[in-house]
């Protein structure tokens, strides 16, 4: 039966597993391992039970060994920095490329609660608890301790938020050479121009896209100089094709998992899912493993009608993804079910065109990225989302000191509010909510209450 | 006139006047100041009192529309507001980030021409070569006469007269204003930072009665926020390419990248007024300047004093006089 368990009981099943004959990979073996490395976050999360979870779990929690293990087999690594699954598609059509995403190291701070003095060394360079946890990262390249110094690093500019361009920059004066490739914010066509229609319904000049075109044939170019191969457009096809392949896994899975009348995954395991897609946790082809497992197991479960959560949890769509991890376990515990979501990437998820040239196909998706267009266009596609997947409420999870943050859930919570008449909520998650654990629990046990008693009149 | 204004370095005035507009570069009043927008935590001040200056007190003028770049990111949500809040069309223009290549300057011009077409819409003329070439003449002469103005005001009042070429133009300031050279009278400080606001630009004053003199304004809304002076042949040639040339290459800002070019002119300047210390100006929740006060400390062999500026002025009128005159007694 489908069951949430803690890191302990996870070691307990793992040896039970493993004895009834589980095929598990190289990189797999009891959770409980990675406290050892640190990870002590781990000790207070909940977990899926299933094979498919584990393996997901483990995947995600030894990227850095895959890191190394890559380097030592002559392959370059990449950092793609402020890229939201669009460069990491061009690295991994060259076979000896490994795209990784250092930005993710907004988590080891929650991951690791604390323990390794990232944040600290970001103080020390100037880089404040003003700035969005990703801050951490600047520890991160600094100590050379949670990923091996890349070979190559490239970071968007121009839609983004200031905090990563200004961490970037201040990387950048530490001595790390950076390709800096540029991303327009995307604005509407106007009458007389030529107008294209992005992957996930937002539209765009032409000129747009021929530009973003020209800023990845650069890095294309870069990509190429550090491989010593060619990136063709037969590679780049079927990178594309792969990606595409992550990316219909995951469709189905948030589809079965937001829609099916028992909560076939928690909330945690969809959200570590979902972010597979900006960079495949540097392994495309296990991040295919992995996923198609975990959509095994949802629809197993959906087929047999068993899953989580009480039939009648608030079904809420949920903006940003949360820097503590533990949080999605608590929104759970308060009687929320996660039916949609919108981490900030929600154009990772869509599908890549397949009938377009591929540069100009990814030109496209990375136009596409909802943080590069307005907050409004952001907010009629969550308003979209919120539709299909028959989400009862909104909570916007504020991220600490982004700098989009501040003005975009207001503009986000009154559109919602206007066009679909559901009450929205904005908190704010910092790396480690322990200390704000009763007030984030009262603010969602009243969201969860708010949607019940708007069924009953 | 009907009046255009915006704040962000990047938009060429001169592109605007030459649709037969006014542009107006503006400056809020104060930080923290009570409007339609409320404070919101992780806002920068700068912003909320942009947004509240544009909501209020802009649209009971001629003001017919507004500008916003995509310098920061804060200001380019801030477009969403006054989308949504405010009846002044408003104007999204996408300023590069990277300014090394080709295809970004040429997004610059074709930002410039999509302005352009906006700004028709608003009741803007077409206009000719020789037209633009006319006004951006116009406005080197004015900013040359103002940096020639350097060495006989205060730094109050050259801040003034920047802030007075910006909000209404070169018109009669031009060769209007002649006088002796002033000595320097005090340890010789530069500031750095973002734009000011109005009622901010009485730390000029604070440095000279603590016995310093801010000799570089590096400020956006000061020296470092002005274009250079344009190279007359070629607007002959091709007038919008020399401005697009003038504003995207030759203003250095935090915003680059890479930002290598404001050290390069931050560098070249404090060597040539002597500079021994720095007043490094921030907006609290600005983290494009925010990052590079560590940098900058890291670069330079100077003391650097690092004022925040949140949304409490009165708090901060308090606080800033202490911290400069504490600032210059070590450096007397």
């Amino acid at each position: 039966m489908p069951g949430q368990i803690t890191l302990q009981e996870w070691d307990q099943r793992y040896e039970q597993l493993r004895k009834a004959g589980l095929h598990q990979p190289d990189y797999s073996g009891p959770l409980s391992r990675h406290v050892e490395d640190g990870d002590t976050r781990l000790l207070k999360l909940r977990y899926d039970n299933s094979a498919a979870a584990l393996r997901l779990w483990n995947f995600l929690l030894t990227e850095e060994d895959r890191l190394h293990k890559a380097r030592a087999e002559g392959k370059k690594l990449v950092g793609t920095m402020k890229d939201l699954g669009t460069i990491p598609v061009m690295a991994y059509s060259l076979d000896n490329l490994v795209a990784f995403y250092p930005d993710g190291a907004w988590w080891i701070p929650c991951v690791m609660e604390l323990n390794t003095g990232l944040l600290k060394i970001a103080d020390k360079l100037g880089i404040d608890e003003s700035f969005c946890p990703v801050r951490a990262m600047l520890g991160a390249f600094l100590t050379g301790a949670h990923f091996p110094i890349p070979d190559l690093l490239t970071c968007s500019v121009g839609a983004t938020c200031d905090d990563f361009s200004a961490i970037a920059q201040r990387l950048n004066g530490l001595g790390y050479p950076i390709l800096w490739w540029e991303i327009p914010h995307r604005h509407p066509p106007e009458p007389d121009e030529a107008a294209v229609k992005l992957p996930g319904g937002f539209s765009a000049p032409k000129s747009q896209v021929e530009f973003v075109e020209s800023q990845l044939q650069h890095i294309k170019t870069a990509f190429e100089d550090l491989s010593g191969q060619r990136l063709d457009e037969k590679k780049l096809s079927t990178g594309i094709k792969k990606a595409n392949k992550v990316r219909t896994y995951l469709a189905e899975l948030r589809q079965l998992a937001f829609t099916a009348p028992q909560c076939p995954m928690p909330a945690l395991e969809m959200l570590i899912a979902e972010m597979l897609a900006i960079h495949f946790c540097s392994d495309r082809n296990e991040t295919i493993v992995v996923l198609k497992g975990l959509l095994e197991e949802v629809k197993a479960r959906v087929r047999a009608g068993i899953g989580f959560l009480s039939p009648d949890a608030a079904r809420i769509f949920w903006v940003n993804p949360v820097a503590d991890l533990q949080v999605m376990n608590l929104f759970e515990d308060c009687g929320g079910r996660i039916c949609g979501t919108e981490y900030l990437f929600t154009h990772a998820l869509d599908a890549i065109p397949q009938d377009l040239p591929p540069t100009e196909a990814l030109a496209q998706m990375a136009l596409a990225d909802p943080m590069v267009g307005s907050s409004i266009d952001r907010a009629s596609r969550i308003c979209n989302d919120v539709r299909i997947f028959g989400a009862e409420a909104l909570l916007i999870s504020r991220i600490p000191g982004a700098s989009h943050c501040a003005l975009e859930g207001q503009i986000i919570g009154e559109i919602v509010r206007d066009k679909l008449n559901i009450p929205v909520v904005e908190l704010e998650v910092p790396p480690l909510t322990d200390s704000i654990r009763p007030a984030l629990r009262t603010r969602l046990e009243a969201l969860v209450e708010t949607v019940r008693a708007r069924r009953k009149k | 006139m009907k009046t255009i204004i915006y704040t962000c370095p990047y938009v060429p005035a001169e592109w605007i006047a030459a649709h037969g507009l006014r542009p107006s570069r503006v400056m809020p009043a104060a930080v923290g100041s009570t409007g339609p927008l409320a404070r919101v935590e992780g806002l920068c001040p700068f912003v909320h009192s942009f947004i509240n200056e544009v909501l209020t007190i802009l649209p009971q003028t001629d003001t017919c529309g507004v500008i916003v770049t995509t310098v920061c990111d804060q200001m380019r949500r801030a477009f969403d507001i006054l989308v949504r809040r405010c009846d002044l069309p408003a104007f999204l223009m996408n300023v590069p980030h990277t300014w090394q290549s080709t295809a970004a300057q040429k997004m610059y011009v074709d930002e410039l021409k999509r302005l352009s077409r906006f700004l028709i819409r608003l009741g803007g003329k077409p206009f000719s070569n020789d037209t633009l070439a006319r006004v951006m003449l116009e406005y080197d002469d004015a900013r040359a006469s103002i940096l020639a103005a350097r060495s006989y005001l205060s730094a109050r009042q050259y801040a003034q007269l920047i802030a007075a070429f910006g909000r209404d133009g070169p018109g009669m300031m031009l060769h209007s204003e002649t006088g002796a050279s002033l000595p320097i009278a005090g340890v010789p400080l530069a500031i750095v930072g973002g734009p000011m606001v109005r009622g901010d630009l009485d730390i000029f004053d604070i440095v000279e009665q603590s016995g310093g003199q801010i000799v570089l304004d590096a400020a956006e809304t000061g020296e470092r926020g002005l274009c250079p002076p344009f190279d007359r042949r070629r607007i002959r040639v091709n007038p919008l390419v020399e401005l697009a040339n003038a504003y995207f290459n030759g203003i250095p800002d935090a915003s680059r990248r890479p930002n290598s070019e404001l050290y390069n002119w931050l560098k070249r300047e404090f060597l040539d007024r002597a500079v021994r210390g720095i007043i490094f100006r921030r907006y609290v929740w600005c983290d494009t300047w925010h990052a590079e006060l560590g940098r900058l400390k890291d670069w330079i062999d100077l003391p650097v004093l690092d004022i925040d500026v949140g949304g409490d002025s009165q708090a901060h009128q308090h606080r800033v006089p202490n911290r400069i005159r504490s600032f210059l007694e070590m450096l007397l």
